[in-house]
């Protein structure tokens, strides 16, 4: 504050030609002095004052010193101490001026000029490039003109102290006219146009922060004891601004605005209208009521944007980067409607026309997204919202209707919802949403359905081996909190003539950092030729059974399982296991072959009969421990011969680093393998 | 099938029911994996270290590269199993307690986090913007301290990296088999962010920051 001390008193300057007037009469002497112990104006309060003017005689100019110890303007804000205004006195032909420097302090100084006449009192002020003239026509005492020319914003940092105490300028300049009227017995009035250059300010917090901000205003201010009130017009042309997570970039097409606000004495401010059109992205119309303490009582908003594309980075940039979504791309039309009361959000509704929403990371793209959603703290609402199409983690799903109804802060579906979903459809039913409140985080509860889901068409889209199969099952109750989905009940796949049972499922992260699916899955009956076809595992008849329990995938790759395969004894079921895939099986187990047969004799045999096939791995830190139908010490029997000739395969050493063992399996799938045949 | 099912199921129901198994959070294996896990993202751009070596020698000061000093820890690790690194476990690694932080989805955030710790947080915690929090988070503690054009960068890095630690700290304990290790784990790694913070940067301490 002491440093901006001088500047503030730039408003009382009109009162110093009134103390040149009462020194006046005495300049015919060699000297004259003037001490006023108090001087109370309709703007400020003068203390201390002295006024001292030296004349030598016949001599063309006298010396006028003015000091003031207080200056106290409490309407603007303004306190001012140890004033000092020395300048040499001329008469004019039509009255007096006096030009020198003001100072406060250790302060640089001002320069100050007086102009004073019978019709008018001009006052200059001036500091470097920066210009402020202050003109009162005696004919009209009440009205004070200023005129400003490169003005630094900090001379104006009173007034803002004033309405903002937490909030400082930190660079910038104002040009324009302002006209203050001031009379006695009406209420102040300051008007005028200004332009605003590369204007900064933050608050002491920096929570809130403007940066570079130009444009222009329009702008009307009265002040009463029982009422004040601000009419504000005008449009940005550049700069960004801040508060909280909300970041606002402004375009460098003009932004238009209007405020208008007003305050009763005793009450917070009252905001009946805020108006802001930046062209086809965004218009909103609001109104706003504070809180003595300037928190918000409430508001009403209305929104309208033609081209949402531009909306991200303009205005949604901040909330979007905190929630993960900083690179994802809207595109479309959409109106929103909000009315926020003392209890936080009282209802919402966004209407959307062709809106696009694309993750570029590929998590998630909603394609025409047409319709409304509705969401009510209170009363009932109904919406509907469509979509012509969209993919979840690459995985396509069609058109859609979600017929929503919302009260007491929750948002329902009104009837069943089918999805198309890779050849066969989710249904979604009982959704409720429960958005954030207070500590509470998003909470959805929902039932899931699929039905007749081309599991070829998901393997192709997941990189999975070709799988072909038919996904189905029922989750009757999922539940989405703090992050995490949990689903209850399972689902069935039918693969391979067999039947794949996923059930305890959970998706921790769905959509941020490394999502993670914890299932506990059953395999029953898999036709083991069809399986080791598409895995091009050599070729072995007969059926399979296994279990994986406790699966976890993080970020979609297997970090712990408990898993188990072994082939069913279904009676007259041919059970041949080919040359190849004794290699394959033999390559990944790390095993040799012993016993019956030597390696060259395997070479003479296209396939061999089986009397069992078992093999299990423990993945755990990496590390899988393998076992087979049964184990000794570190060896483990994988594939149990039968006929003749017999071969078993056992594996060595059941420890195996997973990297290791997957690279095996990808190149055994590959035919790439030389296995150790003793 | 059931056949088959059956058999290990019922041993190992036998065998809960007569041997009760108490298992430890391994405090000592904790503070030895995070205090890797955070050095390594912390450490990235610091190319030279001034560190006491932690054991043999005549002790005192010595200039050492991460690397050396890595190899100088290692030798230090009491019960710590060279398996682990080497890639290929024995049966025994795994029944002594260990805790492993070697998972890919780990290592994957790891080096997500050390490479946006050198590109944007270490300038924060250098100039005071940060502070590391009392449960293992990143903390925008002074916006006054970043420039506006920096602040949604920032913020969103530091939301990033929270994410990240918190999937972190939860897959740590459960690629270690206890889900329910998750806080504890959270409260070894919020310790050690702090201790091995750099002289100068903030961290939180019974609700209030403080200045190493």
């Amino acid at each position: 504050m002491p440093r901006l001390m001088l500047t503030r008193c730039m408003p009382l300057l009109p009162l110093v030609p009134a103390l040149l007037l009462l020194a006046a009469p005495e300049a015919a002497a060699r000297e004259a002095q003037l001490r006023v112990a108090r001087l109370s104006t309709a703007v400020a309060t003068l203390q201390q004052v002295r006024v001292q003017l030296r004349w030598q005689d016949q001599a063309a100019q006298g010396e006028l010193q003015v000091w003031a110890g207080k200056v106290d303007a409490p309407g603007l804000g303004y306190h001012c101490r140890d004033l000092h205004w020395r300048c040499p006195l001329r008469r004019s032909p039509t009255g007096w001026q006096c030009a020198g420097a003001l100072r406060s302090g250790s302060l640089p100084p001002l320069q100050l000029a007086l102009q004073l006449e019978t019709a008018s009192t001009r006052v200059l002020l001036a500091q470097g490039r920066a210009r402020l003239k202050v003109e009162q026509v005696a004919a009209t005492p009440d009205l004070t003109t200023l005129e400003l020319q490169k003005v630094p914003l900090a001379w104006a940092q009173a007034l803002l102290t004033q309405a903002w105490p937490a909030a400082q300028f930190k660079a910038g300049t104002l040009d324009g006219r302002l006209q203050v009227h001031a009379p006695t017995a009406a209420p102040l009035r300051v008007q005028g146009d200004l332009q605003l250059g590369a204007a900064s300010f933050a608050t002491t917090d920096a929570g809130i922060v403007g940066e570079q901000l130009s444009g222009t205003l329009q702008m009307d201010y009265r002040s009463a004891a029982a009422h004040a009130s601000v009419q504000l017009d005008g449009q940005w042309h550049a700069g960004e601004f801040l508060a909280g997570n909300t970041y606002v970039a402004l375009p460098a097409s003009p932004v238009q605005f209007h405020v208008q606000a007003e305050q009763r004495a005793g009450q917070g401010w009252q905001l009946p209208r805020i108006e802001w059109r930046d062209g086809a992205a965004l218009t909103a119309i609001a109104s706003a009521r504070l809180h003595t303490d300037g928190s918000l009582q409430g508001l009403s908003v209305q929104m309208h944007s033609d081209d949402m594309t531009p909306l991200k980075p303009r205005y949604l940039s901040g909330w979007m980067g905190m929630a993960g979504l900083g690179d994802v791309e809207l595109h479309g039309r959409m109106d929103v409607q909000a009315q926020v009361d003392a209890n936080g959000l009282a209802a919402v509704t966004a209407r959307l026309e062709g809106v696009d929403v694309r993750d570029p990371n590929g998590r998630f793209v909603f394609d025409g997204l047409r319709g409304d959603v509705g969401y009510s703290a209170g009363a009932p609402v109904a919406s509907a919202l469509q979509w012509n199409g969209g993919q979840l983690y690459g995985l396509a799903f069609g058109a859609a209707t979600l017929p929503f109804a919302s009260s007491a802060g929750e948002l329902r579906t009104r009837a069943a919802v089918k999805v198309p979903l890779m050849g066969g459809t989710l249904g979604l039913r009982d959704v409720v949403i429960r958005p954030p409140h207070g500590e509470a985080g998003m909470d959805i509860r929902f039932g899931l359905q699929l039905a007749g889901i081309d599991f070829g068409r998901i393997s192709q889209a997941l990189g999975l081996p070709a799988f072909q199969g038919t996904l189905g099952g029922s989750i009757p109750r999922a539940h989405y909190a703090q992050d995490r989905i949990d689903f209850d009940g399972g689902l069935n796949l039918e693969l391979f003539d067999g039947r794949v049972a996923f059930s305890q499922l959970s998706l921790e992260r769905p959509f941020g950092t490394a999502p993670s699916l914890s299932a506990d899955v059953a395999m029953d009956d898999l036709d083991l030729m069809r399986l080791t076809e598409v895995l091009g595992f050599g070729s072995i008849s007969g059926k399979l059974d296994g279990r994986i329990q406790g699966l976890r995938l993080v970020d979609w790759s297997p970090v712990a399982f408990d898993a188990r395969f072994i082939t069913d004894d279904a009676p007259g079921v041919r059970k041949r296991i080919s040359q190849r895939a004794v290699q394959d099986i033999g390559s990944v187990g790390g095993s040799s072959f012993i016993q019956t047969l030597q390696g060259k004799v395997i070479a003479l045999f296209k396939d061999f009969g089986y009397r069992r096939i078992g093999i299990g791995c423990h993945l755990e830190n990496q590390i899988c421990t393998m076992n087979g139908l049964h184990s000794a010490g570190n060896t483990f029997t994988i594939v149990e011969g039968a006929g003749v000739p017999r071969l078993d395969v056992v594996g060595y050493n059941r420890a195996v680093d997973w990297s290791t063992l997957v690279e095996r399996l990808l190149a055994a799938s590959k035919g790439d393998v030389a296995p150790v045949i003793d | 099938m059931k056949q088959w099912m059956g058999v290990p199921v019922a041993s190992a129901l036998l065998l809960s029911a007569c041997v009760t198994i108490n298992v430890y959070f391994p405090a000592a294996e904790a503070k030895q994996a995070a205090k890797e896990f955070v050095e390594k993202v912390i450490n990235d751009a610091d190319k030279v270290q001034i560190k006491e070596t932690p054991s043999g020698g005549g002790g005192g000061m010595v200039m050492q590269t991460p690397r050396a000093r890595f190899d100088a820890a290692r030798f230090d690790m009491a019960g710590f199993d060279p398996w682990v690194l080497l890639g290929i476990g024995s049966a025994q690694a795994q029944s002594a307690p260990d805790i492993s932080i070697k998972t890919p989805a780990i290592q994957a955030i790891q080096s997500r986090m050390e490479s946006r710790f050198s590109s944007s947080l270490r300038a924060g915690f250098d100039s005071g913007a940060l502070g590391f929090t009392s449960d293992g988070l990143v903390s925008l503690r002074d916006p006054s301290k970043v420039e506006l054009k920096d602040r949604v960068a920032l913020n969103t890095a530091v939301a990033d990296d929270n994410r990240d630690r918190k999937a972190v700290y939860r897959e740590v304990a459960v690629a270690n088999g206890h889900p329910e290790w998750e806080e504890q784990i959270r409260g070894v790694f919020a310790k050690q962010w702090i201790s091995s913070a750099r002289a100068g940067w903030w961290y939180q301490s019974g609700g209030a920051w403080k200045q190493k």
